[in-house]
Formats: C-alpha cells, structure tokens, sequence
C-alpha cells in the first residue's frame, strides 16, 4: 500500500464513519480533523481500532495525539512510520 | 522543531525582514501591548483581586515582560526561568518592597531579610533537586522510584508541616508546581515528546503566576514547548491580554456571586432563594475559571501560546461536551495519563466495555487526585463519601453520553455554516438541560452535608408561580445562549493551531477592546457612585477579598459548635482559615450544661481564645473578681451578652465592659454612687432565650440595679441555633419558656431527628416572635425585681451583608415596644474608614481591641447619661 492508498482508505473511513453526506472534496489531506471536533477524544478510538485492523499495527497511547492524527497527512504518516519501522 | 520561536509571520506569508526593521515596525503594537498591560496591571491592583503577593506578581511580570520581549529570542526561555525564580523566592517569604527598603535603609537586618528568603529558596532547592533525579543518568523505571521515594518523603514532611515552621509557606506552592506537572513531565520524557533542556525544565516547572496560586492549571509539558512562540508575538501577547480581561471579569462576576447571591442554607425563605443559591455555587466556580484565565494569559505575555482552559462550560450540549469544556487541561490531563492506557490495555474486551472501564478509572483518578491536591493545599487528605459520590454520577453521566456517541452517530459537519435553525434550538434545549443538571450536582457536591442539600430541597418544596416564571426564564435565557454559542469545537488543550487560530486576526480591533474593558473596570465604581451614592456600599463589598455573611455566619457556629473540618471548607479555599489553636482553649473555657441553658464558663480558669489571654473568675464569668454581695455605694450593672461582649479575641483587660467599668469608677456620672460594678455575664455563642434565663439563673442573685442586655445585627442565627440543639440533646426548656418555645416547635414543624440545617432553616422565620418574648420577659423580670432594664445595641466591625441598618431599627423597635430603654451604639465605629481594622482576622469578625476601646468610650458617653437620668416608668415608656 502506498501513501496514496493509505489517505484514500483513511479519508473513506472518516466520509463514511462521521460524515455522512459531506462533500468528499471539502476533505482534504490537510483539513484539521481533532482541533476543528470532528474527531473528539472517543472518534479517536474508532480511528485508532480502524487504523490497528486496517493496517496491521499497534498503536501506542502516547501516539494516539493531535501531532498524528489532526489531519489525514498526519495519520498517513504515522501509519507509515509505523509499517516501517 | 518544537519549543523553538517562529518566525514573524504577516498576513499567512512567511516574510524575512530586518531585524532591525521588524522591531521599529513592532514599536506600535509594543507600545500599545504595554498599556493594556499597564492598565490590566492596574485594575487586579485596585480590585484587589486574589491577594496582594497577586498585585506585587503583576508588576514583576510586567517590568519582566518589556525586558523579555527586548531581549534576543535565544536568552527569552532562561530570562522566564530566572524571573519565575526570583518571583518564588521573594513571594513566597513575602519579601515585598517594605522589608526590601527595610533592609536597604537599615531597618531591617540581613538575618531578617534572609529569613525571609528561607522558604522559596527551599522550595527551588527541592524543585530542583526533583527535576534533577528525572535526569539521572540510570533506568527509567529507577528514576521512577527515585522520584517516587522523595515525594514519599515530602508527602509526610507535609504532614507534618507544622515542625517547620519557618519554611511553612512553601508546602502549598511546591506541591501546586510539581504535584501533577511531575507526572506529566516524567510521561512526555519517557515517550521524548517534546525537546527537554534545564532552562525549559525550570521554566515548566517555576512557572511565574504559580507563586500566587495554588490551584494552578495542569499545563501539559509538549503543549508548553510547542507552543512557544509558535505564532507571530502580536497575536500571542494580544490574546493574552484578552483572556487577562476575561479572567479579570470572571473574578469580579464570581465576587458579585460571591457577596449577593443567597447562599446560606439556614436563611433560605422561598423556592426563588433556593434557586438562587443553587445558581449561585454553580457560578463560584467563575472563580477557577477566571484565575486560570489570568495565569494563561499571563504566560502568554511570555510567549508561551497555550490554549483555552475552558470554553462556555456554561453552555455545555451534553455530558461529555461539559466533561470537555470545563478544565480542559485537566481533562487532557487524565486522558493521557488514564483513559488512553488504559483504554488501549483493555481494547480486547471491546471498545464499549473498554471506554467503561477506562471512563471509571479516570474518573475515580480524578477524585483521588483532587484529594491529593487537597491534601498538598491543605495538609491533609480530603476523603468524603460526598466527593466520591459527586464525581461518581458524573462518570456515570459522560459515560452514557459517551456511549451514546459511539454507538449512535453524531452529527458533524465540515462547515459551521450549514448548523440549521433546527440544530441550534435543539443545541439550546441541550443547553438548558445540561445546565440545570449540572446545577443541581454542582449544588449537591457543594453542600456542606447531606442534610444541608436534603434542607435545599426542603427550602423549595412549595414554590409559587412567580418563582417558577423566574427560574424558567432564567433556563430560557441560558437556552438562547446555547443556541447562539453553544457549539464548541474544542476538543483538546494540545498545542496545534486551533481553528480559532487561522481565523483573520486583527490586532488593533482586539487591543481596543481590552483598553475599553479595562479602562470601564477603573472608571465603572467611582461613576456609578456619583450617580447613585448608595451603590457605594455594593462596591466597597466587591473590593478585596473579603468573606461575605454566610462564610462570616458559618464561622461563628464554627467557634461555637466544634464544627467538622469538612463544613469549614467552603471558606478554607479563600486562604482565610483561622491560625492553628485559635480556638483550642473553648474546651478548656467552656463547659456543657444539662439544662436550657447548654453551656457555661467554666470559672476560675486561664488560656488562650483568638489568641488572646482570658481569666475567668470564681463565679463563672469572663470578668474580675466580685463578691456575691454588694458594697454599700455600688451601682451594680450586670451585662448579658455573647462572644463579643465577653471579649473573644482580646486580653481580659481590653474588653469594653472592664474598659468601661474602669471609666466610671474613674470618672462617676453624677447619681450618687461611689463605685460602679459591671459583672460580665456574657457567654459566647448565647441566644437572647439564654441571655434573659441567664440573668433569671444567676444574674439576680447579685443585686443589680440595672441589667443591660446587649444585641447585635447577627444574633438570629444564635437563637435558631440555641432551640436546633436543645431539640436534638431532648433538653426542655423551663417552665416559664415551655409555652413559647413549643408552639415554635410545633408551628415550625421540627424536631430532635431532623438535619441540624433544616430546623434552623424551619425556626428562621419565628425569630422576631422570639425575640419580641424575649425582650417582654426581660422586661417583667427586671421590674419585679426592682432593676433597671437597658438594651445595648452593639454595632457589628464589619457588615458584609448590609443588611444591619434594617436589622437594627427592627431589633430596637421591638425593643422599646416593651418599654425598654435603649443604649444604641452605632456611631461608636462612625470615625473608622477602614472597617477591617476593627475585625481579628479575615478568618474571625470578632471585634479587636480597638473596636472595644471605641465601643467603651461610646458605652460610657451613653451610659453615663443613663444613670444620670430617672428610669421611665413602664407605662411612659409604653407610650
């Protein structure tokens, strides 16, 4: 799975789980998810059990923060990170 | 990288300019950013909001700040350090300017000046050595129990704070700084989260504003490094003023509150009252939200970013939006360090039973953790069953909410704009609904007792239509509000750009309006009362920190009754306990008594009370020796009062009674005798019934030619008191009271096994019947025993209530109904501007000696004319 993939799985699971009915180009890579509330603390439960099933890795506690998961850039790049490594 | 200042940005475009340029560029914004904060400055300093270590604070801060900001980026964080030191060890030992211009001009020595610097230089030696032992070249998991066996150390040497007493004031504020900041700090330094360096940890750790307060918000390390400069200095320093205005505000709102609203249980007549007082401890909250205002704006003016600590927590659409919104930090706080572990631990057992079982350990690490704050503020644990209970429900309720929204769908859009007219009614409903929940747990959580909350409801059981409109357009209101403001996009505290902040900002449009508010809270007291002078009072109540009537009342059943720890509190958080031992000599000086009476001076004994020295003499009376008999040539004056006319708090030879006894021997008033006698009957805490059988028991027996029976603006509560605990003790009252007292009973519907709050409560309402009988007994007992009758009216020191000039012409005119003559000594405290010169402590409105000196010098005028007079026959004076 490249980046790409990656932020269209991620972006259809935010459309689909809590945007129902939303425009899918008003969602970009860069819209701010945790800081604007449409993810709260208990969405980012449901994002992280998504992003642990969907890709195959463990996300820690301490990374379940803004810095990763504000933007679908962010979650890319922590589920990338975490393939990696 | 994280913690390091940004780059001035203009307008969304990154542009490098001048250094040079960019500081005269900035002149303008500087310049006006310094005369908000001047004024700001200014109006905590004429407030007097806080303390006055607040005020002091504020204008170090501010000379700091302009040195700050001119300083080069690089020395900023060090410069914050070092002055976030200076500011705890001059503040905590109360090094002010006076001893510091002591010490210069020589009038106060250098042992004396060090001493004064011994607390806050332990406190950063700890602190350091703290931070130090995070650091430690050696395994995480060791530095752990390092940190874990000094704070066990800690803990028990602030159990045991008393046996260091020259360093007793630093315990509060080591333990508001590291308590939980520790915690967070060791977390973000195990998962390396964010840059860590000494002048960072220092900067973390000293923060500037905690000297002045001990309930400090829990700002989270990486927020704190990322938000350093992260934007450009205009915006961050302007927002800082804003929330310092917006602080300023609440606190005055929260004073208001404070002093006006009907917050005393036992005095509660009408279901509006009791909405009013369940409203009104709701909104003391305004106090933490405003304080935790100004701290964060006050960092802010150092360029730390930090985000809200509360957003309209007031207009919260649910459970968890209010779990959310009310102490944003501290919800963070649990989060990181409670839900998500725990959560994540527990995620095979399902994401429901997970969010529950993490949602309950967070809460129940919620409620240990304020105990823990409790006990660092306080030297002692806080472990109530009303506590546990509170943040209980409130577990129960944000997790049903929470489930609410897992398993349902919350509606979220990726434009405000499209929020419906249908949506914001439903948001306003929510609002409503939210509000009045959170009021009456809010009231429950802050009722001193069970019984205290069970009397709230009992207060409220009969409502009238005019209370139930009232209290419906008040929920009516707050729904509107919800519907204008109540969504919220906060979610959390950490420092990325909120949406707030890529809204256009506009410096001068922001600057004006924090001139305007703090320019108004300068200029609003002394225009309103030159146009309504009578508004004079209502705003001197809202300068300082005073304790408004019920923490005042409460405290004097404290003195009284031995009052658990735990129904002292509500006055205990605005640092006004009372010194340890001021009361400790009660149990020596007093003893209980199995009748109507219920207690007595114990006689010929010696100790402290207030701090003062009091002898009581073989007869059971705080007062010189006498003999039973009378001399021939005597004018003999027995005085029946409470507390203050014994002479609570001053030494046995300033009370007014001996201070005036020795007046008239000194200077006779022209009726023929040759020595005055003042036989000191008073015992503290007596109601009016107590006072007249006290002088039926015992005072008779001395041969008096007159007996003065003193009263005062605040002796209801006494009276409810007195019948509160002869009911519940079974103890009758004699035969001559039996009648009255009964039908009291009766009609008030009380008895021995309800809550001590809702009789006294239930009996308010016949304590004009009861002083009316009162004053006839005293009255008739007088003639027929051939005595004098007088009424003392005995002005209050303070009157925070306002509410003694119509408690006094009421008392009086009931009074002299009787045909009593009058002795008013009202003016006697008319020469004294500063009315707080008159009270023992901020903790204890009993009068100092001064306020006696001025009441004797007063009894003696008046009484004087008395003696010299005929006494009025009954019928005359009837008339």
């Amino acid at each position: 799975m490249n980046e790409q993939e990656i932020k269209t799985s991620i972006k259809n699971f935010i459309l689909n789980e809590y945007l129902p009915g939303e425009d899918p180009a008003a969602l970009t890579d860069t819209t701010a998810l945790m800081t604007t509330g449409i993810l709260d603390s208990i969405a980012v439960l449901k994002v992280v059990t998504f992003l642990e099933n969907e890709f195959g890795i463990t996300i820690e506690p301490h990374e379940a923060v803004v810095d990763n998961l504000n933007t679908i850039s962010d979650i890319a790049r922590l589920v990338i990170t975490k393939k990696t490594a | 990288m994280a913690g390091e200042p940004k780059k001035v940005i203009t307008d969304g475009q990154d542009v490098r300019r001048h250094p040079v340029m960019e500081y005269v560029r900035g002149v303008g914004p500087f310049l006006a950013v310094v005369v908000q904060f001047a004024l700001i400055v200014l109006v905590v300093d004429y407030w007097q909001l806080e303390s006055l270590s607040l005020a002091r604070l504020m204008n170090l801060a501010f000379a700091g700040f302009i040195i700050h900001h001119l300083l080069p980026l690089r020395f900023r964080l060090p410069f914050f350090g070092l002055l976030s030191i200076l500011a705890v060890v001059t503040g905590v030992g109360h090094l002010g300017p006076n001893v510091f211009a002591g010490w210069l001009s020589g009038r106060v020595t250098t042992s004396s000046t060090v001493y004064h610097l011994l607390p806050g230089l332990t406190l950063v030696a700890i602190g350091l050595v703290l931070i130090g032992i995070c650091h430690l070249p050696i395994r995480f998991w060791m530095r752990i129990v390092l940190v874990g066996l000094v704070g066990a150390i800690l803990t028990m040497l602030r159990a045991q704070s008393r046996l260091f007493p020259d360093i007793a004031e630093m315990w509060v504020i080591l333990g508001s700084m590291f308590m939980f900041r520790l915690i967070v700090y060791l977390y973000d330094l195990k998962h390396r989260t964010a840059p860590f360096s000494l002048s960072r940890a220092i900067a973390y750790f000293f923060l500037l504003p905690n000297v002045c307060f001990p309930l400090f918000p829990v700002v989270d390390y990486k927020t704190f490094c990322s938000t350093y400069y992260n934007e450009d200095w205009p915006r961050i320093y302007q927002s800082g003023l804003r929330w310092m205005v917006r602080g300023v505000f609440q606190l005055l709102l929260y004073r208001i509150v404070y002093q006006f609203a009907p917050l005393d249980v036992y005095k509660l007549s009408s279901a509006l009252d009791v909405a009013g007082c369940i409203l009104g401890m709701y909104l003391l909250y305004l106090r933490v939200s405003g304080t935790f205002h100004l701290i964060v704006g006050l960092l802010h003016m150092f360029g730390f970013n930090l985000p809200e600590t509360h957003h309209l927590y007031l207009l919260a659409s649910s459970f968890t939006d209010f779990w959310r919104r009310i102490n944003i930090y501290w919800k963070d706080f649990v989060m990181k360090l409670f839900f998500y572990p725990t959560h994540f631990a527990l995620r095979r057992i399902g994401p429901i039973r997970a969010m529950s079982v993490a949602t309950i350990i967070t809460f129940l690490a919620t409620w240990v953790l304020h105990s823990w704050q409790w006990f660092w503020i306080r030297g002692r644990p806080l472990l109530s069953w009303k506590d546990f209970a509170f943040w209980m429900i409130l577990a129960g309720l944000v997790l049903v909410n929470a489930i609410r929204e897992t398993t349902g769908v919350r509606k979220r859009t990726l434009s405000p704009a499209r929020i419906t007219l249908r949506r914001r009614v439903i948001f306003g409903l929510k609002a409503g609904a939210v509000f009045c929940a959170m009021c009456i747990l809010w009231a429950f959580w802050s009722c001193q007792s069970w019984a205290e909350f069970q009397t709230l409801l009992d207060a409220a059981s009969s409502p009238t239509l005019r209370d139930i409109a009232i209290v419906a357009s008040v929920i009516v209101v707050v729904c509107i509000c919800g519907m204008l403001w109540g969504q919220s996009s906060r979610e959390t505290s950490e420092g990325r750009g909120t949406q707030a902040s890529r809204e256009p900002f506009h410096f001068w449009r922001s600057a004006s309006v924090v001139t305007l508010g703090a320019l108004c809270l300068l200029a609003v007291p002394s225009v309103a009362t030159r146009m309504d002078p009578n508004i004079q009072k209502s705003i001197a109540r809202l300068h300082g920190d005073v304790l408004n009537a019920r923490d005042l009342a409460t405290q004097r059943r404290g003195y009284y009754e031995e009052l658990d720890v735990a129904r002292m509190e509500n006055w205990q958080w605005h640092m006004a306990e009372d010194p340890e031992g001021w009361r400790k000599g009660d149990k020596v000086f007093f003893r209980d008594r199995p009748d109507f009476l219920l207690r007595e001076i114990v006689p010929s004994v010696s100790t402290v009370l207030g701090n003062a020295a009091i002898t009581s003499n073989h007869l059971g009376m705080r007062d010189r020796e006498y003999e039973q008999t009378k001399q021939p040539g005597t004018y003999r004056i027995v005085l029946l009062g409470a507390s203050n006319d014994m002479g609570f708090g001053v030494k046995d030879d300033q009370t007014y009674e001996n201070l005036t006894e020795d007046r008239l021997d000194q200077q006779p008033p022209g009726a023929g005798y040759s020595r005055y006698e003042i036989l000191n009957f008073s015992v503290a805490g007596y109601s009016i019934l107590q006072r007249v059988l006290r002088l039926e028991d015992a005072g008779f027996q001395f041969q008096p030619d007159a007996a003065i029976l003193s009263v005062s603006a605040v002796d209801d509560q006494f009276l409810a008191s007195h019948l509160r605990k002869a009911l519940i003790a079974g103890v009758n009252p004699p035969a001559e009271y039996r009648e009255i007292v009964e039908r009291v009973v009766h009609e008030a519907g009380v008895n021995g096994k309800m809550p001590a709050v809702m009789i006294e409560r239930r009996l308010q309402p016949y304590a004009t019947e009861l002083w009316q009988w009162s004053f006839r007994r005293f009255a008739q007992q007088c003639r027929q025993h051939g005595v004098r009758p007088l009424v003392l009216y005995r002005p209050a020191p303070v009157d925070f209530a306002g509410l003694e000039p119509a408690i006094r012409s009421k008392t009086l005119e009931l009074a002299r109904a009787e045909g009593i003559e009058i002795i008013d000594l009202s003016p006697a405290f008319d020469s004294v501007t500063d009315r707080n010169t008159l009270i023992l402590g901020k903790w204890d409105d009993h009068t100092t000696p001064l306020g006696h000196r001025l009441l004797a010098d007063q009894l003696y005028k008046d009484l004087a004319r008395v003696l010299e007079s005929r006494p009025p026959t009954a019928s005359s004076s009837s008339k």
